[in-house]
């Protein structure tokens, strides 16, 4: 206690002081940090409109969208080999199978098997990971072409992705003329969405057929999946394209986002177009980021036709196992204010959540179940979407 | 007659078999190797068991948190006697009492959540019902029913320590043991469950489909407000209830609520203060990602989701816990010279400085030896999961093994006892309310208006100039 009552003496300041620095933070914390007051503090968005042009119209060919055919297989592996975080090319799945079991492998011994048969010899190769592998018949893979037609009718073809399963990628690329496409050096590039096995693994098909064809992946492959590109026998050019955005031809545009996903990998390239009175649209593998993030990227980022976000195609990642979580609620309820009119996804995007999609009355354009795709929810494959264009 | 372990933390003396810094270098180092080989073996991607998936290992993690809790703080100990504990070698104590929490651990998991609830009420918190389910997955299955154990443990893991810390044992302090325990146990298990189901059961109803609008609320009710329909909302404050608790408990020496002499007064406002600062916490810490990364948007994935910013609240507060457990246990709650207040601020500014290092080295190093993945935001990284499992093995340490061997455990003489009773009154008494003070509060209130005003100021400036993740 103060033996000068009255006076302030340095230690009472002191005393003093310290609670009331601790209740004064504290209590601004509690009234300040949530209130609407705060919003004044966030920057304003400011748009940078980068022009990339616009385009006629786009023609999407589903080649595949089921990248493995079972999924309590594929999830009993995951679960086996240790779950979601575990490397993917440690699982033993093909085509980096080495005989030594569930969550046992890696890059080197696997490819060691198969090397000497990429890219030509892909049925041997096949033949020789069926048998050293962990579920090799639950093997797919996704892959779907992109016609693209500028506004002086110039046309263009790319890939976006090369699928997993050697033997059921060439099945689908051959259903759907790829292979001779391919052959014949229609399709300028091939775009590698990310990392994954069921987007990446099944690079050799494309390479069997067109070795020299230009490939654009995004920044953050990790070792073994550089490694694979030589491996599998590609000889022509090899862009590695670093978060942002890259701009392709007038009207078409990559952009790469900077993001872990699961099974150790890093970073997702997807596609934006810019459709001539339309609007934009946006085409990706798996889009991790979700596709709220890439509408709203969209928005930062670039200008595009009537502001308007015009059309969807690919996986968006919400339950691509089946399962679910509030927070994918939270994108389904949250999805219609961005006023897409074409929702053209598969894949990833799950089949419930396509269903929860068209329960909402969204524009989601529905598939025939064909060729081992499962539900006519969504688009399956050998099917076709068309932005701009009419399939 | 013969004690149980009734206030043995505070009557065991630990006197260090080294000078300096010494014992508290030699337990980081013993802790952390302990950590790491046990991470490999239960947690790691790369390792033995893999529980890692997240949710399993993260379930076990969160649990034995509170068993060892309970072991300590309910039961202090029981049935072991307080001659046991002062004689034995703390090798023997750590090895006897640590597998005994295991086991209580396996028991409470298989036995009740599982076994009892799962079968009984609750079918997912049991993975065998959940499979029942079409389409539903073992994998998924095992980690919906550790999601629903975890989310119980969240809130077990606030209230069991809050009882003792804010309520002081109140009413049953003059129980003997097992008695008070057991009372204790059944009355923050009570209100555990009323909470869960207030706060976590709406999130598991509309984990299936169609929504469970007939057994739970959907959507939820905080919707509008947490701009989500997740739980994680919740996660989010419960986290910073557990982690204010403890800094109550250890650098704040339960101040301020010990200034309150009304025994059930200090304990009603002691139990409900340490709620208003973990909303102050969980508002700020949301506030502080929207200052650095931008405003959240509903729908998005990842570091843009509302529901995963306010898991990361929940995940930054575990990081302000570790240094200032660290204090306590390995520094005798360094400094302790100067008055109450300015020790406490003084320690929670070293926490706060140690807890941001701390969460920049973590995201810029753990993937390289923990076998998680680099970002901050990859759906099945879990800070708290390392971060926890290393306090659990501290809480081992310095409650089993009187932090051996860079401390020897001596019991305090009845004398000391009584000097170390009297000092705290003393130091008590030299902060209770005086008009004198009035002048040093006010300037503290607008200093520390000003502190957090500067602070909101400079955040975006401060995360702009260093690059976590490359």
């Amino acid at each position: 206690m103060s033996e000068n009552k009255g006076n302030i003496n340095r230690r009472d300041f002191l005393k003093g002081a310290s609670m009331g620095i601790v209740g004064g933070t504290l209590a601004t914390m509690l009234v300040y940090s949530y209130s609407p007051w705060r919003k004044a503090r966030f920057p304003k968005v400011k748009r940078k409109l980068a022009d990339i042009g616009a385009c006629k119209n786009i023609k999407i060919t589903n080649i595949s969208e089921t990248s493995w055919f079972d999924n309590a297989s594929l999830m009993g592996d995951i679960k086996g080999a240790g779950g979601l975080l575990v490397n993917q090319y440690d699982y033993n799945w093909p085509p980096f199978g080495d005989g030594s079991g569930l969550g046992k492998g890696s890059y080197q011994k696997g490819i060691a098997k198969i090397k000497h048969l990429l890219p030509d010899k892909l049925d041997e190769a096949w033949a020789v990971t069926e048998k050293a592998s962990v579920h090799p018949e639950n093997a797919g893979g996704y892959a779907c072409l992109i016609e693209m037609e500028e506004l002086d009718g110039k046309k263009h073809k790319y890939l976006l992705d090369s699928g997993w399963s050697y033997k059921w990628t060439d099945e689908c690329f051959k259903r759907e003329g790829i292979d001779r496409m391919l052959k014949n050096r229609e399709i300028e590039a091939l775009f590698i969405s990310h990392e994954h096995f069921d987007h990446f693994w099944g690079l050799p098909v494309t390479l069997k057929y067109d070795p020299n064809i230009t490939l654009i992946i995004p920044d953050g492959f990790y070792p073994e999946g550089l490694q694979y590109i030589q491996d599998a026998g590609h000889k022509g050019k090899l862009i590695k394209v670093k978060p942002g955005l890259n701009p392709v031809v007038p009207g078409f545009a990559s952009f790469v986002f900077a993001i872990p996903i699961i099974c150790r990998v890093y970073g997702e390239q997807s596609l934006y177009f810019n459709i001539k009175d339309k609007g934009l649209v946006s085409v990706t593998g798996c889009c991790h980021q979700s596709i709220i993030q890439f509408a709203e990227t969209a928005f930062r980022e670039i200008k595009y036709e009537n502001d308007n976000l015009y059309g969807v195609y690919g996986g968006l990642h919400i339950s691509p196992f089946e399962d679910w979580d509030p927070k994918y609620d939270d994108l389904v309820l949250s999805l219609g204010k961005y006023g897409f009119e074409k929702i053209g996804c598969n894949h990833c995007t799950g089949i419930l959540c396509a269903k929860k999609f068209i329960a909402a009355n969204y524009p989601v354009v529905r598939g025939t179940a064909r060729f081992r795709s499962k539900d006519t929810a969504y688009l399956g494959n050998g099917d076709k979407i068309g932005f701009g264009i009419e399939v | 007659m013969e004690r149980f372990g009734e206030n043995y933390l505070e009557e065991r003396k630990l006197v260090k078999r080294w000078k300096g810094p010494i014992p508290a270098i030699v337990s980081l180092a013993f802790t952390l190797a302990i950590f790491y080989a046990t991470w490999w073996i239960f947690q790691d991607p790369r390792g033995w068991m893999r529980m890692y998936t997240p949710y399993v290992g993260y379930m076990y993690t969160r649990w034995w948190l509170i068993v060892l809790i309970w072991m300590v703080y309910l039961f202090n100990y029981w049935p072991f006697k307080r001659s046991w504990l002062e004689n034995s070698h703390p090798l023997l104590k750590g090895a006897v009492l640590t597998a005994i929490s295991v086991g209580v651990l396996y028991v409470l998991i298989k036995g009740f959540f599982e076994g009892l609830l799962g079968n009984l009420g609750l079918a997912y918190f049991n993975p065998g019902q959940l499979m029942k389910l079409p389409g539903v997955t073992e994998f998924f299955a095992i980690e919906y029913a550790a999601l629903a154990c975890l989310m119980f443990a969240a809130l077990a893991s606030w209230l069991s320590p809050a009882w003792i810390v804010a309520c002081e044992e109140a009413p049953w302090q003059d129980l003997k043991q097992p008695g008070k325990g057991v009372s204790i146990l059944v009355m923050t298990f009570f209100l555990s469950t009323v909470i869960y189901f207030m706060t976590m059961h709406s999130h598991m109803g509309i984990l299936y489909y169609p929504w469970q609008y007939f057994t739970s609320i959907a959507p939820p009710y905080w919707e509008k407000f947490a701009n989500t329909v997740s739980g994680n909302f919740h996660v989010s404050w419960i986290m910073c209830c557990t982690v204010s608790v403890w800094l109550v408990e250890t650098i704040w020496e339960r101040y301020p609520f010990n200034l309150i002499k009304k025994n059930g007064l200090r304990r009603v406002v002691a139990f409900f203060g340490i709620i208003v600062i973990a909303f102050a916490m969980h508002f700020f810490l949301y506030f502080a990602q929207e200052l650095t990364w931008g405003p959240a948007i509903r729908g998005t994935r990842r570091d843009f989701a509302p529901d995963w910013r306010w898991l990361h609240v929940g995940e930054m507060a575990v990081f302000f816990l570790v240094p200032a457990l660290f204090i306590t246990f390995y520094c005798n709650n360094w400094p302790k010279k100067f008055s109450m207040p300015a020790n406490v601020v003084i320690r929670t500014v070293i926490t706060i400085i140690a807890a941001i290092l701390l969460y920049i080295f973590y995201y810029k190093t753990s993937h390289l030896f923990l076998g998680t993945q680099k970002g901050f935001s990859h759906p099945q990284q879990f800070p708290m999961i390392p971060t926890i499992w290393l306090i659990n093995i501290w809480l081992a340490h310095h409650w089993f093994m009187d932090n051996w061997p860079g401390w020897k455990m001596v019991p305090k003489t009845a004398d000391e006892i009584a000097k170390d009773h009297e000092m705290k009154e003393a130091m008590i008494q030299d902060i209770r309310w005086n008009p004198t003070f009035g002048w040093g509060l006010g300037v503290g209130v607008v200093a520390g208006v000003a502190v957090y005003f500067i602070t909101v100021g400079l955040l975006p400036v401060f995360y702009s100039a260093i690059n976590i993740i490359k």
